[in-house]
């Protein structure tokens, strides 16, 4: 099954766009490409079971979703020593060669329907390079979506023995009604020995449909760490994605969401062992409220050369509402034997024990439910190294809970 | 009887197996799958036309549905070409329908099952015995005791004739409709064979009931159907055996159950399965359960190229639970595709799914699971424990469970591992005298002990002489 080609789109558009950035050949080529592929590639695998498909990405009306020419946003760069951070069409400029050689690398533009649409219309994102040697922290990209549809691609490049951390934040502004389009496509290819976090909070109003895939290349001695937080929009895709292509690479995925209303959060963590002695660590916590849908799948696939391979995953779902409804689907891959892994997940409700003992300590009960979900959150908030995420966060579930 | 007594001193498990016996059959149909065909086996049954039209029915749907081809990782079907099988042979017996005494058998027929050990187990540990061989059950027997209590055991076809109404009511109705696969159609077009339980209100048959299935043509498919129905307040344990010689061409068992378990009742449905490595054994295992009532299933997956089989059960009233217990062992060549699916539909259920498996030599283990908790199910729990363990590179394990939770007060739980035999725990053993054969050996039965302590004793030995046959010359 392939998705049709929404009639506002044609090559015009894509040469309109990319003529508006002045860009370079190649990029023109690579644009019009994906929008070539367009009608050979499927959306992005749905999870079904029978009677039941976990995600409806059909009901996506890109008809009146994308609106490629009046794409606008304000987002703010804040760089850090030693390291560029820039914005795109910048980026293209001041640094032809790398990003020509970077640019879908990790990310393939025809990797399903959704990507190839990106890469064709893209018209902001961020390039980050961190030279050798280089440690910095507090990178940050605070982007606000002002239009109907707004696509993005961020390209990180890190060389040998560097480190950075990125913090990046997406919100909307109040002006569009109805239904709007965010796509989101993140990929970061990594020297030997460097070390990225990667930090993500998604905060969009909820009218807002929401892809991301972010996935790392990530290379000898090299750890890619990825946190995604999800609290806003009306449906979220998000795929976050490491392949340990090197020896000794390392990786960690902690996700965290928060639903409420009718929110649905298609949340996916996947790792890939490639090379011997690596390890990945999974940990994703979501909490869901009201009429809210969570889906997950995490995925640990360990490959044929994969020796002395350590692999681990949790997810854990808290559901406050009776109308919320949670899926789940932790999978092993395993092609080599010489590996350790296992996974768990796990789906209940606030403990009963807990809320009485705090009930019986005059804690009202409200207050003592609030006190439970943040300590939830607490074990993936741990693992966030920038304290200002961290606090955005904590802040984003309380204001929730406090609704 | 000194015969029997001889063979259960046999050690070489593989030659028990592994005898052919030369094809001799009264009727055997024509290769492939046609209308025509259904309508002679129909025939040859002498069944009323509302198991006919069944079957056409079934056979239509077969014809509509396309080959599972999709799902990540699953076994290569591709060989199974269902016209190049033999739907249907009727083994040479003197009498339609089944005979109660062994020595009434053809002695090809006798001395089969008596190299498998079933006359030997139904003197010792058994209430009641069918045994199938081809299309036909050959033997059917049942303690008077249970009799007269009203238990029914008997074979699939026989029952069509005597309890038209349970059957017509039960059979591929509300449990498992032809519709709910591409190999349940074919089942439904073509079965033959297999068995009827009844178990009547507030009756406990305290030994367990035993089938066993045998196919020994070449090229043949074997499509038994079982029925078992448990009244409110009753208990059975039913077990079914199954092997084949190996033949270089293929082989297809697509058997289908039924299970219903009605209020408080409890079911245990055991199966220990070795069909050769060139059986295709692709089957439709279902349960529904009732207010109170218990399903327990423990199948432990050795034999066959490639298995397809995930046995359900569907609570359906308050207070109804589940055991899965499933052990697979892929080795060379073999592709096992196994799991359990459970549907909490009702408040206060409970399950509980135990797997375990092991792949050595290239074979590959999937375990495939879902459960799912409807709104409304309050108060229901799961659990899901799944451990693989490798024993080379060439091997494969994946597990790829699914949870769809729709209701908040529930106690969900899954864990997985996959590792490979400890080098510490082998060490430890072999500190103790064994050598790296016999330590290797003992953490696999170790490993599987959970399920094979569910057995009975006869069936937990057959069980870990498979392994150890397995694990022959393997190992070093």
């Amino acid at each position: 099954m392939s998705t049709q080609l929404p009639a506002n789109l044609s090559e015009g558009t894509v040469r309109e766009i990319s003529e508006q950035r002045d860009e370079p050949e190649w990029l023109l080529e690579a644009r019009l490409d994906a929008l070539d592929a367009l009608s050979d590639l499927d959306l992005p695998d749905v999870i079904q079971t029978p009677g039941r498909r976990w995600t409806d990405l059909d009901q996506l009306d890109f008809e009146s979703l994308v609106d490629p020419l009046n794409q606008s946003d304000d987002t703010e760069r804040v760089t850090a020593e030693g390291v560029e951070v820039l914005p795109f069409t910048d980026a293209v400029e001041e640094h032809p060669k790398l990003v020509e050689a970077e640019f879908g690398s990790v990310v393939d533009p025809q990797d399903n329907y959704l990507t190839a649409l990106s890469a064709a219309l893209f018209t902001t994102g961020t390039f980050i390079y961190v030279p050798e040697g280089v440690d910095a922290e507090d990178v940050k990209i605070r982007a606000r979506m002002n239009s109907r549809s707004l696509f993005s691609h961020t390209l990180v490049v890190t060389e040998d023995s560097s480190s950075v951390t990125i913090l990046e934040g997406v919100e909307t502004d109040a002006a569009v009604e109805d239904a709007r389009y965010f796509s989101n496509l993140v990929e970061i290819a990594t020297g030997e020995n460097s070390y990225v976090q990667y930090g993500a909070l998604q905060n969009l109003d909820e009218d807002t449909y929401h892809y991301t895939l972010k996935r790392a290349d990530v290379g000898t001695y090299a750890t890619v760490n990825w946190i995604e937080g999800n609290i806003g929009s009306r449906l979220t895709r998000s795929d976050v994605e490491s392949e340990l292509n090197g020896d000794a690479a390392e990786s960690k995925i902690v996700g965290a969401f928060f639903g409420h209303n009718d929110q649905h959060f298609d949340v996916n963590a996947r790792v890939w062992h490639n090379a011997e002695h690596t390890t990945a660590d999974l940990v994703t916590r979501g909490v869901l409220d009201d009429r809210a849908r969570s889906v997950y799948e995490g995925v640990q696939d360990v490959g044929r050369d994969a020796w002395d391979t350590n692999s681990y995953q949790r997810e854990n779902t808290l559901m406050l509402s009776d109308e919320s409804e949670a899926d789940a689907s932790p999978k092993l891959i395993i092609n080599n034997h010489d590996t350790e892994a296992s996974h768990s997940a796990t789906v209940g409700q606030v403990d009963r024990e807990d809320l009485f003992y705090m009930t019986s300590r005059a804690l009202p009960e409200r207050i003592a439910r609030n006190m439970l979900v943040e300590g939830f959150f607490v074990p993936v908030l741990e693992e966030i190294a920038v304290d200002e995420l961290r606090e955005d966060v904590e802040t984003l579930v309380a204001e929730r809970l406090r609704q | 009887m000194s015969s029997d007594q001889d063979h259960l001193k046999e050690t070489d498990t593989e030659a028990r197996f592994e005898f052919k016996k030369e094809q001799k059959s009264s009727f055997q149909a024509d290769k492939g799958l046609t209308e025509e065909t259904i309508r002679v086996i129909s025939e040859d049954k002498d069944e009323p036309e509302w198991m006919l039209q069944r079957r056409l029915r079934a056979l239509k749907q077969f014809q509509e549905m396309p080959m599972p081809t999709d799902w990540p990782g699953q076994p290569d079907l591709s060989e199974v070409d269902v016209d190049e099988i033999v739907p249907y042979i009727r083994p040479d017996v003197e009498t339609r329908g089944s005979v109660d005494d062994w020595t009434d058998l053809p002695d090809e027929i006798k001395d089969t099952f008596d190299k498998l050990g079933i006359p030997e187990a139904e003197k010792n540990a058994l209430s009641g015995v069918g045994a199938q061989y081809e299309s036909e059950v050959v033997y059917q027997n049942m303690q008077e005791r249970w009799e007269e209590k009203g238990v029914v055991f008997m074979n699939m076809d026989q029952a069509v004739q005597e309890h038209e109404d349970l059957v017509r009511e039960h059979f591929m109705t509300k449990c498992v409709p032809p519709s709910d696969n591409k190999f349940a159609a074919l089942h439904g077009a073509i079965w033959s064979g297999g068995s009827f339980v009844y178990v009547p209100e507030d009756t406990t048959v305290d030994m367990p009931v035993q089938a066993y299935f045998r196919m020994n043509s070449e090229g043949m498919g074997q499509f038994e159907h079982t029925l078992i129905i448990a009244e409110e307040g009753s208990e059975v344990h039913y077990i079914e055996g199954c092997s084949a010689p190996k033949y270089s061409a293929f082989n297809l068992h697509s058997g289908g159950v039924e299970v219903f378990v009605g209020e408080d009742a409890h079911v245990q449905y055991s199966t220990v399965q070795n069909w050769s490595k060139n059986t295709y054994n692709l089957n439709t295992k279902r349960a529904l359960v009732e207010q109170g009532g218990r399903m327990e299933w423990i199948s432990g997956s050795m034999g066959s190229k490639a298995t397809m089989l995930y046995p359900s059960t569907i609570l359906k009233g308050r207070g109804a639970s589940d055991n899965h217990i499933t052990i697979a062992f892929a080795g060379e060549g073999q592709n096992i595709d196994t799991g359990a699916k459970v549907y909490h539909n009702a408040p206060e259920t409970k399950s509980t799914i135990e797997s375990k498996s092991i792949s050595k030599d290239g074979g590959r283990t999937n375990y495939r699971g879902l459960v799912h908790i409807a709104d409304g199910a309050e108060n229901s729990s799961t659990s899901v424990e799944c451990d693989a363990l490798m024993f080379d590179n060439e091997s494969t394990s994946d597990t790829m469970p699914y949870m769809e939770i729709n209701e908040s007060k529930v106690d969900v739980a899954h864990e997985a591992t996959v590792g490979k035999i400890g080098d510490e725990d082998v060490f430890y053993l072999q500190s103790r005298g064994l050598d790296d054969d016999d330590a290797k050996q003992m953490i696999v039965s170790g490993f599987i002990e959970p399920i094979t302590e569910e057995l009975p004793i006869e069936y937990a030995v057959e069980l870990n002489r498979l392994v150890e046959l397995e694990m022959e010359g393997s190992l070093g």
